[in-house]
Order: structure tokens, then sequence, then C-alpha cells
């Protein structure tokens, strides 16, 4: 995890951006929408890493995002980079759980990835966060957090 | 008869699911549903038992077209994995088939097998 101006900020061109609210449908079918851009627009593996982190990005948005807001997912890239932001309002207690839980995923993402994996098998609480452990061990995806007041953006991102 | 082969398979949207006796189960397309559970912790249940009645040296799960799953779909893998590992009686061998082309197998069933390495085998395929 990395915070705005510390390097790791994708800025770039907006490819695709589209805003979701909860709903019945609404994280199955923005992610093939999504996931047809990829498959379309990138490479094989690029399409498929930013497959997982789009629906990933976006069930935590839903999960534990405030109901109230609108989720905003897009699809960015830079001359080098690409990357899938997703933005909404949370609560503090589910933004301090979340940079927490990029940091651990920062400072050792497969062992984040195998504890979240073992949670799942016990049933944790708090529950298991397997999402974010997937984008950034099994995908291999950057992941950079901006926070501003409550909105919350977390952009999951690789090489082109 | 094999009880294996008879296990109902449930329709889903996304997913095409096929078994064979006497101990294959080919699962192939996309599990995005929010609780893929209700439709799949059933079935792969049954086919747990099925395979304890069968009294089965082996179940291979061919994954290997699943082309994209959530990580409640994942759960769904480690349960079954962790089902065969908790069995006191006759335990069989889960063999996943994976494809070396498809991005989230090669961590996710690496990671599962550091988990129940005993009772798990995993083969690839391109």
């Amino acid at each position: 995890m990395s915070r705005p101006g510390e390097g790791g900020v994708l800025n770039g061109r907006t490819l695709l951006r589209a805003v979701c609210t909860a709903g019945s449908g609404a994280l199955e079918y923005t992610h093939a929408y999504i996931s047809a851009y990829t498959a379309d627009h990138f490479r094989g593996a690029v399409a498929q890493r930013l497959s997982v982190g789009a629906y990933e990005l976006l069930s935590n948005a839903l999960n534990f995002g405030s109901v109230s807001s609108d989720i905003v997912i897009e699809l960015i890239e830079s001359d080098n980079m690409v990357g899938v932001r997703v933005s909404n309002d949370a609560i503090a207690a589910r933004i301090s759980m979340l940079t927490e839980h990029l940091l651990k995923l920062k400072t050792n993402a497969e062992q984040t990835f195998l504890e979240e994996l073992r949670r799942s098998v016990t049933g944790g609480i708090p529950r298991p966060m397997l999402g974010l452990a997937r984008v950034s061990h099994e995908v291999g995806l950057t992941l950079d957090l901006h926070v501003q007041e409550r909105r919350v953006s977390v952009t999951a991102q690789c090489r082109r | 008869m094999s009880q294996f082969s008879t296990v109902q398979v449930p329709k889903t949207e996304t997913i095409a699911i096929q078994v064979t006796a006497p101990n294959q189960v080919k699962l192939a397309g996309t599990i995005t549903q929010k609780d893929p559970a209700n439709d799949l912790a059933g079935f792969f249940k049954a086919l747990h038992t099925a395979a304890l009645a069968d009294k089965l040296a082996e179940v291979r799960a061919d994954v290997s077209g699943l082309t994209f799953v959530n990580s409640s779909a994942i759960r769904l893998f480690v349960d079954w994995a962790t089902w065969v590992k908790n069995e006191r009686g006759h335990r069989y061998t889960l063999r996943f088939v994976t494809s070396r082309n498809v991005t989230w197998q090669k961590t996710s069933f690496m990671a599962l097998m550091s988990l129940a390495k005993e009772v798990l085998a995993l083969e690839h395929v391109t």
C-alpha cells in the first residue's frame, strides 16, 4: 500500500468509469462488463488480473462501504501501468480496518493470504478478508489507498 | 452402482458442471454470484459423501475451465479439502486439475495444498 505522494499513485487516462449502487446483480453485471472490456483491450494475463482486482475491490465496497453513497469504479491507464480504482464512502472504523489490512498485505502478502484462507475454514471474527489478499498475492496487483474524509479510493495496478 | 455419478448437478447460469463415473467432476465457466454456496456447497458435500460411500481412492475435480471465481467460491474448495482432511475413516485423495493459463488457479491451489497437503493432489494442464 502506498499513499498519495509516495510514488505509488496511478495517474493517467480514465478508460472507463461506472457508477454502481448496491442492489441485486450490481456486482455481477458491473464485473462482467469490466471483464469484457479488459479482455478486449489488454493482453490475456493483464486482463485476468484486472478482472480479479475489479471484482474484489467492488465486492469490498459493496460489503463494507456506506450504502447511502455511490460506488465509482474506474479503469485507468498511464504509459506503463494500468489499474482499477474503486471509490466509496465508509465509516471511520471500516477505514481503519482497511488501512490495517493493507499494511499487513504490504508487509507479507503471501502470509496474509494464507492466514485469510485459514480463517475461511475456521470462520473468523471479523470475517475473513480474502478478497484483497487475492488481489495482492494471487494476481500480484499493487494496492494503493487514498482517504479523504469519509471517501476511500483503493487502486489495484500492474504493468501493462 | 456408483453413487458418485448419480449426484444431482445444480443448475447454474454461469457454470457448466459435468459428473462422470467413477470419480470425475468437471466445472467450467465463471463463479461470480455473491453467495455461490447456495448452489455449490450442497453439491460438493454430496460428491464428498458419495465418494466415501463408493470408497473411492481419488476424486478428480477438473476446474481448469473455471476462468474466474470470487473469494467465496475459493472458500468452497477450502471447505471440500477440509472435509476430506477431517475424515477419520476412509479418505480419498482430492485431485484438482488446474490450468497454467488461468492466473487465479496457480496461487490459490498452491496455497490450498499447504493447508491440506495430505489429502490433496494437483495436476496442471495447459
